[in-house]
């Protein structure tokens, strides 16, 4: 039983998804799979062209066993477990706190889409300044409070060096989160509040037994976003350090462009890159496990 | 007593959602207040903040030619006008199509355009620059557009495809009653139903462009230099030149939060809602 | 003006089977229901005689014609949604004209032929509103008039009125068959509301779970329902269905139920199986004469009284005219008027008649 109609807009459906099937194709995934080629291969510029040679996983041997790579790794594991639980937890403050009637007016939106609006370079030039060994407000503020007696090198000691990128990172990534947690707090209906309160709930009781059950999904898919946000931080490494001192700011993805794009290695860079696919392919992949089985529950 | 604690209680909210305010709009205040300032209040020991030295010469200067910064943001202008409205055309046309038009194999082009949201640009740059250096494309518009709709092209069929789901079914049955064959469907009745969110979305679109640091810096060197890639520059050549510094900040800035702003509704629906129902 | 007819139609989406060897026969100008609950399958049907959903198998004809294969335009059928469907972008003279623009018809044609359903309609202050300035009452006639305006030849309607109260269900009922009257074409209208269906068809198709459990008129439907289903789902209140059974007493066959006995007239035949029983409430009397039983609600409706009695073993609700100062706990004596005993098999559960 044909009908036409039904073929006409299967025909029109095909029309309308090609061009951009086709793009993606060319842009993603294409490139994907010449990534992975390119992590097996030594390339090397030659005159006018590339060299491409077999290696095998030797680039992936020599990732493993150099020690760059491996303090990157940590660091970015470092990096990414502090600023998932520092944004996490401090956008569910601002969440709740928003969510009061008294935070419900509009102004508090459009402060928010502030720092989320800027753009990742013009936020790390802020904070740059900020930061400043001589003239930043952050050491002008802290000497006359008295709580530091000497300027700060903020940016110049490995260690705090990190720390100050993760507090800018932080600072940036709070609002969305904020914004998405809010919507997940407007979603928990009225009446299971009603019925803690008249089950003899307290304030607490209600946080951890309503608000935080309906949270879940919310705080689940903050969690895994903020995640990935974090292994891709580039933007702030270039403009506030460009890794130093010591290549000790030099966080994964930072390291996979600078071995390709400073050093030349791009075969090297290539595996670099597809390691760091891996990690974020296997958060996505805890993403749908966490999540899909709740739905299901939820239908039956 | 219970009054008490009420008043106690708000008071305590109120002071919290000030400094809560206060964190998210300290920085960037003191990014405009510190623009507003020569350079002379600037290095002095304690911040000079008296009134009669805000000035805008920072912001003259650096807009002179020779700083980089108005051709960087000519080329932001161009480079995120143009891929806004390719992705808008190809992007709304494939939502629309996953949305309602049976396309096969929808679910594995979902997929796709989901799992593009979550892995790092570097693993399809290096490909993606080797290509370009073939074709000839780097440090052209055209390549940097082209490179840039990897990563929006997804985002914009994504948030179209559920807005068009949102539009009743009813209204597209009874086109089709009417006699509209379904590219007349479209036309007439999809298209000027969505046209408010259409805007929106390309405001979106715009915004992702214009921000956009990594993939311009790897494909453009100097005829394509876009605003991001001028102010970090800034910060690394003239980087003592503080109030210049932060002036093409704000000014690359400008424009973007300018719009974030006047669109902060849809922005916050639209992507978080998008996020969820992922 | 057209003759609708379905054969076999069936629908499956994946496993499920929606609609079941589903066979019908519509004349011309008719105005027949698809009456059932949520899920049984009758808005996929309309669906499928509109030609938006394909059907699994089967064939519908309009006019002795094929058209299975034609789309919804082809077909010349024009339908009234259940939110309307109002495009919301257009004013009401635009949206009742939108099937001629999409023709090509030229633009006084347009403009006269809107302006003449408008006025049948009573719309003509309201040609340029927008939807969304309309009320509920007001923009079920644009999408009746966006359906007129097509002279069509077959009307469908899907649950037009769900979203109207009660007050305004009425009225626009009245109009909906005022219309047919004066247009008279074939007409198929689809809803759960039973009450609907018997004031507005001709004939009605009641349906249970995708299959057509009886095609009838009202009348028929009514007093002689086919099964127990069919005897429940219409009438308000549900009628009393009893799992009694026969006796012989007296010389006479009664049929028991728990204490009570009622008595058969001496023409019936009794079958060889188990049979229950069924009566409306406008046939249970309450008065001098019947069994006694108790008073257990009394529950006054305006024109009418309900009062459901119980005796050992069973209960059933009466209906009286006017109020009523019965209490509960009083007892009255009641009667089942012999004529409108309606019996069923209990297992198959279709109606059988008795003498």
């Amino acid at each position: 039983m044909s009908n036409e109609f039904n073929l006409k807009r299967k025909q029109m459906g095909i029309w309308f998804t090609l061009p951009t099937v086709i793009i993606l194709i060319l842009v993603l995934i294409y490139p994907i799979f010449a990534s992975i080629v390119l992590s097996f291969q030594k390339v090397r510029f030659l005159g006018q062209g590339l060299s491409k040679e077999f290696i095998g996983i030797a680039n992936y041997i020599s990732i493993f066993s150099n020690h760059t790579f491996q303090s990157a790794f940590i660091r970015s594991i470092y990096f990414t477990a502090i600023e998932v639980v520092a944004i996490l937890s401090l956008s569910l403050l601002a969440a709740l706190l928003l969510n009061h009637p008294i935070g419900r007016h509009s102004f508090f939106r459009v402060v928010l889409i502030i720092p989320w609006a800027l753009s990742p370079v013009a936020n790390a030039v802020l904070w740059k300044w900020i930061y400043n060994a001589n003239y930043g407000i952050l050491n002008f503020i802290l000497y006359s409070l008295g709580i530091i007696h000497e300027y700060v090198v903020w940016l110049g000691k490995p260690w705090l060096a990190l720390n100050m990128i993760l507090l800018a990172d932080i600072w940036k990534g709070i609002p969305f989160i904020t914004l998405l947690l809010l919507a997940g707090l407007q979603n928990i209906p009225n009446y299971l509040y009603r019925a803690a309160k008249l089950d003899g709930a307290n304030t607490w009781q209600q946080f951890v037994h309503v608000t935080f059950v309906g949270l879940k999904t919310p705080l689940v898919i903050s969690a895994v976003l903020q995640s990935i946000w974090a292994l891709k931080v580039f933007d702030l490494i270039y403009v506030l350090t460009k890794g130093s001192p010591a290549d000790s700011t030099v966080l994964l993805n930072y390291l996979a462009w600078r071995e390709t794009f400073s050093n030349l290695d791009i075969g090297y860079g290539a595996a670099i890159a597809n390691i760091l696919f891996c990690m974020m392919f296997l958060l996505a992949l805890a993403y749908i496990r966490i999540l899909r089985p709740r739905q299901t529950r939820r239908g039956e | 007593m219970f009054y008490f604690k009420r008043a106690i209680g708000s008071l305590f909210i109120r002071l919290c959602l000030f400094v809560f305010v206060g964190v998210c709009l300290a920085p960037v205040l003191w990014g405009l207040v510190t623009s507003c300032l020569p350079q002379s209040a600037l290095t002095s020991k304690v911040p000079d903040f008296n009134l009669r030295n805000f000035t805008l010469e920072n912001y003259v200067l650096v807009l002179d030619s020779s700083r980089g910064l108005f051709l960087g943001l000519k080329n932001s202008f161009l480079v995120a006008l143009f891929t806004s409205i390719v992705a808008l055309t190809f992007g709304s046309a494939a939502g629309y199509a996953l949305a309602r038009l049976n396309v096969p194999k929808s679910n594995t082009i979902l997929m796709m355009i989901l799992a593009t949201q979550m892995f790092p640009g570097i693993v399809i740059a290096i490909p993606l620059f080797l290509a370009m250096t073939q074709f000839n494309l780097i440090d052209t518009h055209v390549g940097l557009i082209i490179v840039y709709l990897s990563f929006i092209l997804p985002i914009v069929v994504w948030i179209q495809k559920g807005f068009f789901e949102s539009i009743p079914m009813d209204l597209e049955k009874s086109a089709a009653v009417d006699g509209a064959s379904p590219l007349q469907t479209f036309q007439y009745i999809v298209l000027p139903v969505s046209l408010p969110t259409l805007f929106a979305t390309g405001v979106f679109a715009f915004i992702e462009s214009w921000n956009e640091f990594f993939f311009a810096i790897i494909m453009t060197r100097v005829n394509v230099k876009v605003s991001s890639i001028a102010i970090a520059e800034f910060s690394g050549q003239y980087q003592t030149l503080y109030g210049q510094m932060l002036a093409s900040a704000v000014l690359a800035s400008l424009p973007i939060v300018v719009l974030a702003i006047l669109f902060r509704k849809f922005i916050l629906e639209g992507f978080v809602e998008g996020a969820v129902k992922a | 003006m057209a003759t609708l007819e379905l054969l076999n139609v069936k629908k499956q989406f994946g496993s499920v089977t929606a609609v079941e060897n589903f066979s019908l026969f519509v004349n011309d100008g008719e105005f027949v229901t698809l009456l059932g609950p949520s899920g049984c399958g009758k808005t996929t049907l309309l669906n499928i005689i509109a030609g938006l959903e394909e059907m699994t198998s089967g064939e519908v004809r309009m006019n002795q014609r094929v058209v299975n294969h034609l789309s919804p335009f082809e077909r010349n059928v024009a339908m009234v949604f259940q939110n309307y469907a109002l495009y919301p972008h257009m004013t009401v003279a635009e949206n009742i004209g939108f099937s001629l623009k999409l023709r090509k018809r030229p633009r006084q044609e347009i403009m006269e032929r809107v302006a003449q359903v408008a006025r049948m309609l009573e719309l003509e202050q309201l040609l340029d509103r927008l939807p969304r300035e309309l009320s509920g009452g007001q923009q079920q006639r644009v999408a009746i008039g966006r359906a007129v305006i097509r002279q069509p030849d077959i009307f469908l309607f899907d649950e037009p009125f769900s979203n109207l109260d009660a007050a305004l269900r009425i009225k626009t009922r009245g109009e909906v068959k005022l219309l047919h009257q004066k247009l008279g074409v074939t007409s198929i209208f689809v809803t759960h509301d039973q009450e609907e269906a018997l004031s507005l068809s001709d004939k009605i198709a009641v349906m249970r779970q995708g299959h057509l459990e009886q095609f009838g008129t009202p009348e028929e439907i009514y007093s002689k329902p086919a099964s127990k289903y069919v005897a429940r789902f219409i009438g308000s209140p549900q009628m009393d269905i009893f799992e009694g059974q026969f006796e012989y007493s007296n010389n006479r066959y009664v049929y028991r139920i728990g204490s009570i006995a009622l008595v058969l007239p001496h023409s019936i035949t009794i079958p060889n199986k188990p049979i229950d029983m069924g009566i409306r409430s406008e046939f249970v009397k309450i008065g001098e004469t019947g069994f006694p039983a108790t008073v257990h609600l009394v529950q006054p409706v305006g024109p009418f009284t309900y009062i459901t009695v119980y005796w050992e073993g069973g209960s059933a609700t009466a209906r009286v005219n006017g109020i009523s100062h019965l209490k509960p706990g009083e007892v009255v004596q009641v009667e089942f008027a012999s004529e409108a005993l309606l019996f069923f098999d209990r297992e198959s559960e279709k109606r059988i008649d008795l003498w």
